[in-house]
């Protein structure tokens, strides 16, 4: 058979491109729903936190308590979106909905979903991390111009933490398995990663835990970022985001093919 | 001679100790449109897979796969640039309206959005879904969303529509009417492949097919040339032979042969006359004499108990 059509299938780009188009369509679809618990959220935590327990405690580091939860949660609200993305969301286009089966009989690859998805998760991680940041910001309770940072940094937090979800998500066999992964993994990490309080408060045995799981280092990054502050520790931090993105990111994807591709 | 669109020899899939495909080896020709007819669980969707790189076929040897010229495992984009895929189960998106899904998945093919307006447009009125452009689709009845899975499938003006049961649980109406749509691509040069285990789906709109039965190929050729060199032409049926049961027992007239199935006894042969007498013969029992078809061909050659697979 000749002819040049063939050749023409979209670039690599567009792929992903495309992947991430239809999340996002589907997504805005909704874009009330969908668009405004992430600016709501925030809120809660300030009246919660900062007219209620925060009067209590004292403050970390020089910053006031609400300062210093904010930091945490312009990185924890990308982990947490990511997460549910790439585990929930993922498993139910994949089992449920069909949606893989549709994608995957246009001139895309699996390799080419998965990544797609990667981007989309982080692509939300962006969008939680800039509502966390207007509205906390709004209140003048982040540091500036430091935590414009935030969205870059929810980007890879959700980049790295959609890697994971989709390695988990490849295990999974029935969608209730996840809740062992969402109450076992991330909502501890959540509290013991230096998000609601320091890491060197943990007792000496265990901070080598913290040390190990990817949050840790994603919040220290934005702390250090929100502060204009350098420290060499960043780089131990950027090194291992990096290196656990692309480990997970390329077991996540090999694995998750074979479930796809049988 | 023109390249087939489809090579295959040797081509199985195995699933842990389930042999899902054995050893096939057909070819398809380019505006043609060839059909695979088989029972649940004979191995046609996972055929159907290994064509656009859902399903990786066994390796070995001698084992050869070649759409356009492009093995699935290595070209998948090419083919699947060329190809249309319409698949068993609906798999729209369920969030956004008819124009939108279409309009979305152009962009899987890189269209330019007026381009894929204008293609849209086109489709949803060849499917006769016009008026239903802007409707969400859980509104749909299931033959409209059947209609739009196959627009779909033609966005990219394919050169390979691949259908898999494309009108299984459809009513009369809407199955005529894709057969229809069907046969015009036919015309305009698309190159169909089908699974079906419709009868009369097959009769309608294949040149050739195979029978697959356990992920074999039991059987090839024109529905035409496999009825007429399979199976006698006449069938006798009687629906229930406990109304007559002192001819159970009877021999049989020279040139017929029974097939026994419950209650039901039908009896084939070569002469229509043969047939007419046994059948008055029923006195009490209901009988119908007719022609016979695929599905007698078709249950002849895969047998009629169900097994595990079913």
């Amino acid at each position: 058979m000749s002819g040049s059509k063939e050749m023409r299938f979209p670039k690599l780009r567009q792929r992903l491109y495309s992947v991430w188009y239809r999340h996002m369509r589907v997504y805005t679809k909704h874009l009330f729903s969908n668009g405004f618990p992430p600016f709501l959220e925030p809120l809660i935590f300030l009246w919660g936190i900062g007219l209620g327990l925060g009067q209590f405690i004292a403050p970390i580091n020089g910053q006031p308590y609400l300062v210093y939860l904010s930091i945490g949660l312009l990185v924890t609200s990308a982990m947490w979106t990511s997460s549910f993305e790439c585990t929930f969301g993922t498993f139910i286009r994949m089992e449920f909905e069909k949606v893989y089966d549709g994608m995957l009989a246009a001139p895309i690859t699996a390799e080419n979903l998965i990544l797609g998805e990667m981007f989309w998760a982080g692509s939300k991680g962006f969008f939680f991390s800039l509502a966390v940041l207007i509205v906390v910001g709004l209140f003048g309770k982040l540091p500036m111009p430091g935590s414009l940072a935030a969205p870059l940094i929810g980007f890879a937090t959700a980049f790295m933490f959609g890697a994971l979800g989709l390695l988990v998500t490849s295990f999974v066999k029935t969608i209730n398995h996840f809740n062992f992964y969402m109450t076992g993994l991330i909502s501890p990490m959540f509290f013991f990663s230096g998000v609601v309080f320091p890491v060197e408060s943990l007792p000496k045995k265990v901070q080598w835990l913290a040390e190990l799981v990817p949050l840790t280092h994603c919040v220290r990054i934005m702390r250090f970022i929100a502060a204009l502050h350098w420290d060499s520790v960043i780089l131990w931090d950027a090194a291992y985001v990096i290196v656990f993105t692309l480990i997970v990111g390329f077991f996540a994807t090999k694995r998750l093919k074979k479930r796809l591709i049988t | 001679m023109q390249t087939p669109v489809i090579e295959a020899s040797d081509v199985s899939k195995t699933f842990g100790s389930l042999q899902a495909v054995k050893s096939l080896s057909f070819h398809v020709n380019a505006d043609e449109c060839f059909g695979f007819l088989g029972p649940n669980g004979a191995g046609k969707t996972t055929l159907l897979k290994m064509f656009y790189a859902r399903t990786a076929r066994d390796h070995s040897p001698q084992s050869r796969l070649r759409l356009f010229g492009y093995d699935p495992e290595e070209d998948e984009l090419s083919i699947k640039y060329m190809s249309g895929v319409a698949p068993q189960e609906d798999n729209l998106d369920d969030e956004l309206n008819v124009i939108q899904n279409l309009l979305l998945y152009a962009r899987f093919y890189g269209m330019p959005s007026a381009q894929a307006r204008r293609r849209a447009d086109e489709l949803l009125k060849f499917l006769e879904l016009s008026e239903k452009r802007k409707e969400l689709i859980r509104h749909l009845s299931g033959g409209m969303k059947r209609r739009l899975v196959i627009a779909r499938a033609l966005l990219n003006e394919p050169k390979l529509l691949i259908l898999d049961e494309p009108t299984t649980g459809l009513d009369p109406q809407v199955r005529h009417l894709i057969w229809d749509k069907l046969r015009q691509l036919k015309k305009q040069g698309t190159t169909m492949l089908l699974t079906t285990h419709y009868m009369e789906e097959a009769f309608q709109l294949c040149d050739r097919l195979i029978i697959m039965h356990r992920g074999e190929n039991i059987m090839e050729g024109s529905p035409r040339q496999l009825v007429a060199e399979n199976i006698e032409p006449y069938v006798l049926e009687v629906t229930d032979l406990q109304a007559n049961p002192e001819l159970r027992h009877q021999p049989l007239p020279a040139g017929v042969r029974l097939d026994l199935s419950g209650l039901t006894a039908r009896y084939y042969a070569a002469s229509f006359e043969a047939l007419k007498s046994l059948g008055d013969q029923f006195t009490r029992a209901p009988h119908f004499l007719r022609q016979t078809n695929l599905e007698d061909v078709f249950l002849k050659a895969t047998g009629r108990m169900l097994d595990e697979r079913q």
